[in-house]
């Protein structure tokens, strides 16, 4: 398939909430401004689809690792906030690690074979 | 996880709250991404529900989306519901009740001190089953069996008299341990314990049961204290057993007397001291910690021991066997059997239901077709739409199961006041019932719901398959039942309406109880010999006669189980003077009668001379050609099942009296007119010989009609369960021939108009039906066939393939089915051909 210029990769299936759990570790922030800070940060490769943001903070909400709380966005208007807690931090550093040892094992494979 | 669940369970309890914050949260976001100028923000309402699934209570919101709807559509078909709930009321209610009645009896324990260590124990051998032992014995394994930590023992007695009243009432000798044991406490005063009569010089006491208390003291209290005269002898009332008194295996007597009081009540009576008499029924405690094999060991090494001080009271191979005795009944493999066999039919009324009700569905299912289409286009799956029916199902029969238990409970209710259950049985449900209910709901729900919801899912609605599946189902439960109340109702006449080989209506039997007062056989012999006399000389008196084994009355039968030519056969034996015959009416049909003092013959029956020597004379051979046993057939008599009524395969022999067992002889008198008025001056007759006795004195036909009483109410149950069935799958059947033909009518009318005979039409439309019927009819003549064995026992001598039964039966049932069908086909024979041209 010829590589056109809209062409954006797809999220690597998993790496979202490694994703919100890195930008978190910053401070807290607003749903929107998660989407758009890993936006900004790809140098906007990766696009956050709604409809894989929510589903999957409200997955986190559920195991524990962020927690949410109200506060006032930029725009003035009260939003819910989300925190990495201490289960998330350590969630984060397991998935970092993981990461950093798939991908040495994937560029080893790339390089020799 | 733990942490996970408490998480799940908040947002649960705050469910609104986050669902507010979650779509809050999303505006904002839309508006952010609005201002950049982006504007495809998706579906918000999809959104937050897949938000939402995270949480995994999903499910809920739909379920009650599915229970609203559910309701809704019930409430607006009122006169499907109705018949629906009652069809299954009945088929669960009978379920719920059969089961109640199990559990009462075989699972819920006895409101006693620890149920669970309460066995009960029987002298057994490879022959031989005794439910009583030696109360010697009893006190031996008591001091020596550390496995048991405590040994009960009772001891049942003929009826007593009261102070002078005419009726006697019902006693029993107990152990002082056993009131203590069971943890009862009396209702007023004190109960028979340990402490006052383990001795037997204690003082004459006597504990009265609760209704007895009632019904012969009208409840009054100072009744505690008093003298009373069983038996003319006196003895003081101590306490009254609460109403709701729990005995073991529920023994039930008007009066408690302490067993070690017994030789007071009974003068000279050797029954607590010696090893050869019958004795007493025995239970134990188990030691805890001890399981019942390890007893069972324990009290075999026992009874050998025993066997060496006591050579000839123990027989070959003997051991003590236990049952479990915590429950209202001790079950044994029989009753089990008897058990599941009632399980089955009820069941197979509940699948009559079942059916039924899916006929209704599946033709229901058609008029909602409309209903479903919509659906699917605006989006609904398969799986939505089945759940959702599923759903309506499930609701429906939580409907019927719940009219079914209230009504099993009243029934339950009536027939335990009528059958004079123990005190403690109550019929509110219990658990146990309770979780059965709603187990046979669901099954319910499963079985009549799914296939048409399954159905109407895939808009397979107009298939016959299931129709017909239901039909087949219905005919062969239905067969079933009709077959088995039709074999049971032919054994009720066959008992009352044939001859049972013996005279019974003028014949009284007596037992004078002779070894009961210490009598020897030399004594005994006197003792009857002088009351043939009198009696004979009695007006109204026709003929008096010896029997061993008491005929139709209480008391002992015993058999012989010996294979003649590979078939197992039990002999009923009893030992009886020459006068017998003629006083039973049995003819001696071959040979001779019985002589006096005769030793070495024997009489047998026509059954066993066929069995032994079929097509031969059998007057001269030896009884056991194999054996030391030299007997001569002098007679062959008619066959007379006399102490087993309902056992096809019992044979009989008579041997002449022994003089060694003159003192357990019981007598059998013929009257020449009706027996009724005679009772009382033969009691005092027997009484004049000797006034310590308290003769037991029946008429045989109160104990013939007694066992065809009991037959009698099973078949009637059964029947009314074969008719409940016939009558529903009649019902069920009508509904769906005329549904069947109601669909079919514009192409009825249209080869009406192009001349097609009407019979016809109708004929072949009925055809569906027919191989469904026939199906279902070999299923249930098979499945009839093979369930009945197990029903042998209540059959008394109609076969379990009574050819008269299982033609009625399919007879009736192929008459209610062609009724159900041909009254719908009528209305398809004369159809109005314009008015059904027009139809739709």
């Amino acid at each position: 398939m010829p590589m056109n210029e809209r062409y954006k990769p797809a999220m690597p299936s998993g790496a979202l909430p490694m994703l919100i759990l890195r930008v978190l570790h910053s401070g807290s922030l607003h749903g929107y401004a998660i989407a758009q800070k890993i936006h900004l940060l790809s140098s906007e490769v990766l696009a956050v689809e709604e409809g894989l943001l929510y589903p999957t903070l409200q997955r986190m909400l559920l195991k524990g690792w962020v927690d949410a709380e109200w506060g006032i966005s930029e725009t003035n208007r009260k939003v819910r906030f989300y925190r990495l807690t201490p289960e998330g931090r350590k969630q984060l550093k397991a998935e970092l690690l993981g990461y950093e040892r798939v991908t040495e094992a994937i560029q080893a494979v790339l390089r020799t074979a | 996880m733990v942490r996970e669940f408490f998480r799940r369970m908040r947002y649960l309890l705050n469910r609104r709250q986050f669902d507010e914050a979650l779509e809050d949260e999303m505006e904002f976001h839309r508006e952010m991404a609005a201002r950049e100028g982006r504007k495809n923000f998706g579906n918000t309402l999809r959104l937050r529900e897949q938000s939402r699934e995270a949480w995994g209570w999903t499910w809920i919101d739909r379920l009650g989306q599915d229970l609203r709807y559910a309701v809704r559509k019930l409430v607006q078909a009122p006169g499907f519901t109705l018949t629906a709930s009652l069809v299954l009321a009945i088929g669960i209610g009978v379920n719920v009740m059969a089961f109640s009645l199990f559990n009462l009896v075989a699972l819920k324990p006895l409101p006693v001190r620890a149920p669970d260590s309460l066995v009960r124990l029987q002298r057994r051998s490879p022959e031989i089953i005794a439910g009583e032992m030696p109360y010697p014995s009893t006190l031996f394994y008591r001091a020596h069996a550390h496995s048991l930590q405590a040994v009960m023992a009772t001891m049942g007695a003929p009826p007593m008299e009261v102070e002078n009243d005419v009726q006697p009432v019902s006693n029993i000798y107990i152990t002082s341990n056993y009131f203590g044991e069971l943890g009862t406490r009396a209702a007023l005063g004190r109960l028979i314990d340990t402490a006052h009569e383990e001795s037997a010089d204690a003082a004459p006491v006597t504990v009265l049961s609760f209704g007895f208390w009632q019904r012969r003291f009208g409840g009054d209290p100072s009744v505690v204290g008093r003298v009373i005269h069983l038996n003319k002898k006196p003895v003081t009332v101590v306490g009254v057993l609460p109403a709701a008194f729990a005995s073991l295996e529920d023994q039930n007597a008007d009066v408690w007397l302490p067993l070690s009081q017994q030789p007071y009540f009974v003068d000279g009576s050797t029954a607590l001291t010696d090893f050869s008499a019958p004795g007493v029924r025995v239970w134990a405690r188990l030691a805890s910690g001890v399981n019942s094999r390890s007893a069972e060991e324990e009290l075999l090494a026992l009874t050998n021991e025993l066997r060496k001080q006591y050579p000839k009271v123990i027989w070959d191979h003997e051991y003590i066997h236990s049952d479990p005795a915590g429950h209202s009944l001790v079950m044994q493999r029989e009753m089990y059997q008897v058990a599941a066999m009632v399980g089955f039919l009820v069941l197979l009324i509940l699948a009559v239901a079942c059916a039924n009700l899916g006929g209704l569905l599946v033709a229901r299912g058609v008029s909602r077709e409309h209903e479903m289409n919509i659906r699917t286009s605006i989006g609904a799956s398969r799986m939505r739409i089945f759940r959702q029916l599923f759903t309506e199902s499930i609701l429906l029969a939580l409907l019927g199961s719940a009219v079914g238990v209230a009504l099993s409970c009243a029934v339950l209710r009536v027939a335990l006041v009528q059958l004079e259950a123990p005190g403690w049985m109550s019929a509110r449900p219990d658990w146990r019932v309770l979780l059965f209910a709603i187990g046979t709901t669901l099954a319910a729900a499963v079985f009549f719901g799914l296939a048409p919801a399954l159905q109407m899912a895939r808009h397979r609605q107009r298939k016959t398959l299931a129709r017909q599946f239901l039909v087949g189902a219905q005919v062969a439960a239905s067969c079933v039942l009709l077959i088995i109340s039709g074999l049971l109702v032919r054994a009720v006449r066959h008992l009352l309406y044939t001859d049972p080989g013996f005279g019974y209506e003028q014949v009284v039997g007596i037992s004078p109880g002779l070894d009961n007062h210490g009598y020897t056989p030399a004594a005994a012999q006197v003792y009857l010999e002088q009351l043939k006399t009198r009696l004979r000389s009695y007006p109204g008196v026709a003929s008096v006669a010896l029997s061993k084994i008491p005929m139709l009355g209480n008391g002992l039968t015993s058999y012989m189980s010996v294979e003649i030519k590979g078939h197992p056969v039990n002999i009923y034996p009893n030992w009886v003077d020459p006068e017998f015959f003629h006083t039973m009416s049995i003819p001696i049909v071959r040979g001779r009668n019985l002589l006096p003092r005769e030793t070495g013959a024997v009489v047998v029956s026509e059954s066993l001379a066929r069995l032994q020597w079929p097509g031969e004379n059998p007057v001269g051979k030896r009884l056991w050609p194999d054996g030391d046993n030299m007997d001569i057939i002098v007679g062959v008599a008619g066959n007379a099942r006399i102490k087993a009524l309902n056992e096809d395969d019992a044979v009989e022999a008579y041997w002449p009296v022994q003089p060694g067992d003159m003192a357990q002889m019981t007598l059998v008198v013929k009257t020449a007119g009706a027996p009724d008025g005679l009772v009382p001056a033969m009691k005092s007759m027997i009484e004049q010989i000797d006034s310590r006795l308290f003769p037991n004195i029946w008429l045989l036909k109160a104990g013939f009609h007694h066992s065809a009483q009991q037959v009698e109410q099973v078949a009637a149950v059964v029947s009314l369960l074969g008719t409940v069935a016939v009558l529903l799958a009649g019902v069920g059947i009508f509904g769906l021939v005329a549904y069947a033909l109601s669909q079919s009518m514009k192409g009825i009318a249209i080869r009406l108009a192009l001349g097609a005979r009407r019979t016809q039409i109708v004929a072949s439309l009925l055809r569906q039906f027919l191989w469904p019927i026939a199906l279902g009819m070999g299923t249930g003549v098979g499945a009839a066939a093979v369930l009945s064995k197990t029903l042998r026992k209540f059959l008394f001598g109609v076969s379990n393939l009574d050819p008269l039964s299982y033609a009625g039966a399919i007879a009736t049932l192929i008459g209610i089915l062609s009724i159900a069908m041909l009254l719908p086909a009528r209305r398809a024979l004369r159809p109005d051909l314009a008015k059904l041209l027009h139809y739709e």
